[in-house]
């Protein structure tokens, strides 16, 4: 897909993940995990580049598009206090529908899947939707390698890079993404080994 | 030899580099001195005439200040390290030549011209878009660097293994813990982007790059996270005057050398100069490494200057490059937008080519920086403190390029097409 044809697409689905926030709006960390999510899970060829950081994978481009969004005034974000720090905000804007009008044609065949990242993890924390997208991420890399993973393999492996979480907490949650059939690298047999 | 050892390098931008004998060692290795052959900043000579330095004295630089922005953070904020990621005094001497070795080598993978020719990396099988310096980066460190970072003495304590490095270089979970400092290699406040904004500027002759290293550094730190999550890397309060600047520094560079119009233009000719000569117009995979390293400055140079690179090799030869012919704001609002698409649809064939900003590497973005808050000791965004930061768009200009055959028709159809829309 062409430069402009690609960002028209990514504003849109920007748009349309803050439209569609059971809150009324999102944080840039669900906004930057609903993106990889889209993009790993259910093949939404956003173009993004997904690396590994402490806090789950990240592209810097992502932050990039949320910033031309608003530019074009089809989102606004504020900066928020409350008791454990400050947040961002990003809302809806006057020009959300023209955006995602715009764009959204590009991905026809995905518009589904915006609404199913809503619905699967709308209403899950930052703390928790790193650890989840950082579970996706050393799943894939097990995947790629062909490699078939026990349960507490993966667990272990998350917990190397996110160490604050407690093995069975990370794979309570593995198990939970499994379910849902959005694991690669686990073997059925493996999930309770 | 002992291995003892320590050694230093003049540098124009830190006065000396010093390194230790392992690190010495894998810098004479051919995949580190093929950098000597890899301008920093492709053809930008053709603007700032000083702009010529390498990939090689950059590389010597972000391992400087790797090490730097290290020490201040384990200075600054050791309990947080301690008690939240279970650092003892071995793990930190370990960690400390893991960031150094992948700052000294996160640039091994560059193709010649630096990021001009990255376009020309061919896709990945996967599907997951084309490749990228990193990943050429990180198969180096695994393969003709692996026997230099694994077998040498000083590394008897440590155990360091090539597959730390190169996993920490392209960001996958097997830097283990070590994946807490990759910030320090690639992110916001990251020790390449601070070597590149001085070097870049001390080259080019310009001073939009510069900003208070020493201050940056030593406030340097491990905030702890909010709501109980884990600690990440940002400044102390004192600090956040100096991060601004920095911020503002990339924000100059960006619009003053990077995204020149003329740098631009021959990134654009470099590029397609190269997809002439390079054999299916892309670079080898990291899978052909060897057929990869071949390709430097000197043998790109060497075929242009015998003819190569077909007409966009001819326009680096003559300076005949492409003339910018309409650019918008730097932050683009939808009526720009709207007069762009017009632009760009009465040009026609006669628009050469286009740049958004969003595509060049060195884009400033919309990273926020993490402040420690004096009071709370909790993370802060650099933007609620800073109202120049909170304030700075995001770039979106977009230039539109004509060949300068074509020029003044091309400049008479955007005159035609923006008359009646001002």
């Amino acid at each position: 897909m062409e430069w402009n044809k690609l960002q028209d697409a990514r504003l849109a689905v920007i748009a349309k993940l803050v439209s569609l926030a059971p809150a009324g709006y999102l944080g840039r960390t669900a906004l930057m995990k609903f993106c990889y999510l889209l993009q790993t899970v259910r093949q939404v060829p956003l173009g993004y580049r997904f690396t590994l950081y402490s806090y789950g994978p990240f592209d810097a481009d992502v932050l990039s598009d949320l910033g031309t969004a608003e530019n074009l005034e089809a989102v606004k974000t504020s900066v928020v206090q409350y008791s454990g720090g400050y947040g961002y905000r990003i809302r809806k804007a006057e020009r959300a529908e023209e955006t995602i009008e715009t764009g959204i044609g590009l991905l026809e065949e995905h518009v589904r899947d915006i609404d199913w990242v809503i619905a699967e993890f709308g209403s899950h924390g930052s703390a928790d939707l790193e650890l989840e997208s950082t579970i996706v991420f050393v799943d894939r890399e097990g995947a790629r390698k062909a490699e078939r993973l026990t349960i507490s393999e993966l667990a272990r492996r998350v917990k190397d890079v996110k160490p604050h979480f407690e093995e069975a907490y990370i794979a309570g949650k593995a198990a939970g993404l499994y379910e849902k059939r959005m694991l690669r690298s686990l073997a059925a047999s493996m999930v309770h080994a | 030899m002992n291995p003892h050892d320590t050694f230093e390098i003049r540098c124009p931008v830190h006065g000396f580099v010093a390194l230790n004998d392992w690190e010495r060692q894998i810098i004479e290795q051919p995949a580190y001195q093929r950098l000597r052959r890899i301008r920093q900043l492709a053809w930008t000579d053709q603007v700032y005439p000083g702009a010529m330095h390498n990939r090689f004295e950059h590389s010597l630089g972000v391992m400087h200040t790797a090490g730097l922005i290290y020490d201040a953070i384990i200075r600054n904020s050791s309990k947080v390290l301690h008690d939240e990621l279970g650092y003892d005094e071995q793990g930190v001497k370990r960690n400390r030549q893991l960031v150094r070795l992948a700052a000294l080598l996160h640039d091994v993978g560059h193709s010649p011209f630096s990021h001009a020719s990255e376009e020309l990396f061919p896709d990945q099988e996967n599907g997951g878009g084309k490749f990228v310096h990193e990943q050429y980066s990180a198969a180096i460190v695994r393969g003709p660097l692996r026997e230099a970072i694994e077998e040498h003495k000083l590394n008897q304590g440590y155990n360091l293994e090539a597959e730390d490095v190169a996993a920490l270089l392209e960001g996958s979970a097997g830097a283990r813990q070590g994946i807490f400092w990759r910030d320090l290699i690639t992110g916001q406040m990251d020790a390449d982007r601070m070597d590149y904004l001085l070097r870049d500027s001390h080259h080019a002759g310009v001073h939009y790059g510069r900003f208070d290293l020493q201050r940056l550094i030593s406030t340097m730190t491990a905030i702890r996270g909010k709501d109980g999550g884990p600690p990440r890397i940002g400044i102390q309060e004192g600090g956040w005057h100096a991060a601004e600047a920095l911020v503002i520094a990339r924000y100059f560079m960006f619009t003053q050398v990077y995204f020149h119009k003329t740098r631009v233009a021959y990134d654009i000719h470099i590029r397609e100069a190269m997809k002439e000569l390079l054999p299916g117009g892309h670079f080898p995979t990291p899978e052909q490494l060897s057929e990869f390293l071949a390709w430097d400055d000197w043998r790109v140079l060497g075929l242009l200057a015998s003819g190569g690179g077909g007409e966009h090799g001819a326009r680096l030869s003559g300076r005949h490059h492409y003339r910018l012919v309409f650019q918008t704001n730097e932050v683009q609002t939808p009526d720009d937008k709207a007069r762009l698409v017009k632009v760009r649809a009465s040009l026609g064939e006669l628009l050469a080519a286009e740049m958004p900003a969003g595509k060049s590497w060195y884009k400033t973005g919309n990273t926020d920086i993490r402040v420690e808050d004096e009071r709370t000791l909790g993370p802060v965004p650099l933007s609620v403190r800073s109202s120049v930061v909170r304030n700075l768009g995001n770039n979106d200009q977009v230039l539109l390029y004509c060949s300068p055959e074509n020029r003044l028709e091309a400049m008479k159809k955007v005159k035609e097409a923006l008359d009646g829309m001002e």
